[in-house]
């Protein structure tokens, strides 16, 4: 790879006279007043083990400790001696000091999982494995794989804004959640160069209510039903179509490692809500609101999106009778999935409760 | 466009009745792309052409549809991207975005901790108290940049994958020194003032110039010299790895600034407020030198470059202090020949200049 560092390709010139002298420094006496500050000792990491120097392992007492709320309005690391009140900077501009807002149990956990199953598409993607197909095959895959770029580069935006408000303290869920962001970004280029290997290019953008929704989202909690529960679902049983969907060893792996991460973005989004849930008997009601505006949201563009659903039924059957049914199928598919996710969050038999132009929109895709 | 043969026999299917196909009989996108990989893979630059290509400098794209694809014309308006190009775009973004990639590597994993030795108390009390520092900063640079992704239009999408590399690199940075605050025995100490302040940039341009330019590119210089720093090579590897991240983050934002005084060159003055004031210029506290201006995270790096607290050993520390801000300023100075501003050696605060080599012609 190219280095990227800033040097100029002029830079071998004649050697430099020598410097103006810098101003008279007078060093200041020794102070060290920082090296007392009362933190906790932590014991020394031993055992690592495979998984190396964890989160979960350098975490220890006080330090892995995070309050229910978050008491310093700077970028305070937790556990380390706070400045005092007057030299403590700038209040920052963070709105989320709650912990039931953002915590996830598994937070720490995923994010080392997500650094140790990362991939890089433009190198570990068969890409040489794809073989032409029939015109329209081809253009069914390119107008599906459109659909999954375009709303991963919508889910990320929206997210990288949300990283920006939860303060410091809860630094578990910031790591998290920026694995989720560099997930994501892969995403949307992955299938995009897909799109373009094959004599195809990208299919027609989506009719974008979940997209609207996803950036109008009032809380975070509510931005990762959206995301990590309600689409991630969905995705999900796309990518587990694989076996119906992808035509080289390259789709294949695509839809692997997607939906590999996927699991991840699903687990901590059904250790949060669940978490936010048991906070509060009202939270309750909040999530059912969210629920019922993502189902009604995520129906409208299913019902408008032509170019998807016979995308779909193209892709998924050698006929239209058979993709058709193939279809109602992955339909019924994604909801199961949906619904389980919503199960282990702590959100039972919603099933019966479903919003009615959603039920519609899946059982007669 | 898919042949009229072909689109007459679905057609006929049955099943077809209430299927449409206008998306097959007249797509809006472009067909026919077959990009392959180059020496690096299949990357950004490899599928950057056609209509997939160079985005227009004014694009009306709200709707969040990917640059090359069809739209709808009942989409939902998103309204808040950024409709000129050079407002985010940075030559370097595809580049940079795969070496990102390439170069991944894990604070659990990469750093050899079970080799730390174990290290003179005042030198770990200082190391511990530098990675309280830069564990306290290091992920408002993920902070900032995460603030205007949701601006970044869909025709510019590369920034966007970018800043999403940055966002990882900050995780990582956050997260290693912390774990090395925590590896050794003292742990986490005295956090200070830290780098709220950045966070207040308004436009992506206030951003590259006081976070990228300035800020990263003090702290890029700092981590070249983690060889002095260091007295282990668990910590020199941990400076090395974080300055060769820390160096796409500048070369991003530098070309963001160059792209940007091409086409926007009525807003050289405007850059020139961003510098004046992480210079030190605007308002009293002269504490841009990246580190080294004074504080506990000054006396803890002197105490580390000078081997100890004697006071020999400190006056030794200063010393090679002063090397490091020298090496500080005069990378700033060379980035800025970089984006076109040589201009400001002139109007540089004297503190700084005072630092300078002579401009090399
Ligand atoms: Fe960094
Ligand atoms: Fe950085």
């Amino acid at each position: 790879m190219p280095d990227s560092t800033t040097q100029a390709s002029d830079e071998e010139q004649a050697p430099a006279k020598q410097a103006d002298t810098p101003p008279e420094f007078k060093r200041p006496p020794l102070d060290m007043r920082w090296a007392n500050a009362p933190t906790e000792r932590p014991p020394l990491p031993k055992d690592l083990g495979p998984e190396g120097f964890t989160l979960r392992k350098a975490d220890v007492g006080s330090y892995g400790w995070a309050p229910d709320h978050w008491p310093y309005q700077n970028d305070t690391p937790r556990g380390a001696w706070p400045a005092p009140e007057d030299k403590r900077g700038l209040l920052a501009p963070y709105t989320i000091y709650d912990k039931h807002e953002v915590w996830a149990e598994n937070a720490a956990d995923l994010y080392e999982l997500a650094i140790r199953e990362r991939w890089a598409p433009a190198t570990e993607i068969t890409w040489g494995s794809i073989e032409p197909l029939a015109e329209h095959t081809e253009a069914a895959l390119d107008q599906i794989y459109t659909s999954i770029s375009e709303q991963q580069y919508n889910s990320n935006q929206v997210l990288m804004g949300w990283l920006g408000k939860i303060s410091y303290g809860y630094h578990e869920v910031k790591l998290y959640l920026s694995t989720q962001v560099f997930d994501q970004a892969r995403h949307v280029e992955a299938f995009r160069k897909r799109a373009l290997s094959n004599g195809g290019g990208l299919g027609v953008q989506m009719p974008g209510f979940m997209h609207r929704t996803v950036y109008g989202a009032f809380k975070f909690t509510e931005f990762i039903f959206y995301t990590n529960i309600l689409r991630a679902s969905f995705l999900l049983g796309i990518c587990e179509a694989s076996d119906k969907l992808a035509r080289s060893q390259a789709d294949r792996e695509l839809f692997e490692h997607t939906a590999n991460d996927l699991r991840r973005h699903s687990a901590y989004g059904v250790d949060h809500l669940k978490y936010y849930l048991r906070a509060a008997s009202v939270n309750r009601n909040r999530v059912n609101t969210w629920v019922a505006r993502g189902e009604a949201m995520m129906a409208a563009d299913l019902q408008r999106d032509t170019a998807l659903r016979e995308a779909l039924i193209l892709a998924l059957g050698d006929t239209i009778e058979e993709g058709k049914a193939a279809l109602k199928e992955l339909r019924a598919a994604q909801l199961q999935k949906y619904l389980l996710t919503l199960e282990a969050a702590s959100i039972y038999n919603h099933g019966e409760a479903l919003v009615p132009a959603f039920q519609e929109a899946i059982e007669s895709p | 466009m898919v042949k009229s043969d072909t689109l007459e026999m679905l057609r006929k299917e049955p099943g077809a009745e209430d299927m449409d196909f206008s998306w097959l009989d007249d797509p809006a996108a472009e067909r026919g792309m077959r990009v392959v990989p180059s020496k690096r893979g299949l990357t950004l630059e490899d599928i950057s052409v056609g209509t997939y290509g160079d985005p227009p400098e004014e694009t009306r794209n709200q709707s969040g549809r990917m640059r090359g694809s069809a739209p709808r014309p009942d989409a939902q308006n998103i309204g808040a991207h950024w409709i000129i190009k050079s407002e985010s775009w940075s030559e370097s973004a595809m580049m940079l975005y795969e070496e990102a990639l390439q170069r991944q590597w894990s604070s659990a994993t990469d750093i050899p901790w079970e080799e730390m030795p174990e290290l003179d108390e005042d030198l770990e009390l200082a190391m511990s108290q530098l990675c309280t520092f830069l564990t306290q900063v290091e992920f408002i640079a993920g902070d900032l940049p995460a603030k205007f992704a949701p601006n970044i239009s869909a025709e510019h999408f590369e920034t966007g994958l970018f800043l999403a590399t940055q966002i990882m690199d900050e995780a990582r940075h956050l997260d290693v020194f912390r774990k090395r605050a925590l590896a050794n025995g003292i742990g986490l100490l005295q956090a200070g003032p830290g780098a709220v302040g950045l966070l207040a940039a308004q436009s992506f341009l206030d951003m590259t110039a006081s976070l990228h330019l300035v800020g990263e590119g003090f702290v890029q210089s700092m981590f070249r010299m983690g060889e002095l720093i260091a007295h282990s090579e668990v910590d020199k590897k941990i400076f090395r790895l974080a300055a060769q991240d820390e160096s796409r983050h500048v070369a991003f934002g530098i070309m963001h600034m160059k792209h940007l005084l091409k086409n926007e060159p009525e807003r050289r003055e405007e850059i020139h407020t961003y510098l004046d004031r992480m210079e030190g210029q605007v308002g009293s506290t002269p504490n841009q030198s990246g580190l080294t201006g004074g504080g506990d995270t000054t006396e803890a790096l002197a105490i580390l470059l000078g081997g100890g607290k004697s006071e020999k050993q400190l006056d030794e520390g200063y010393t090679k202090l002063m090397a490091v801000r020298k090496r500080q300023f005069n990378e700033y100075v060379h980035r800025l020949d970089v984006v076109g501003l040589s201009d400001r050696r002139e109007r540089m605060h004297p503190r700084i200049r005072a630092f300078l080599e002579p401009k090399k012609n």
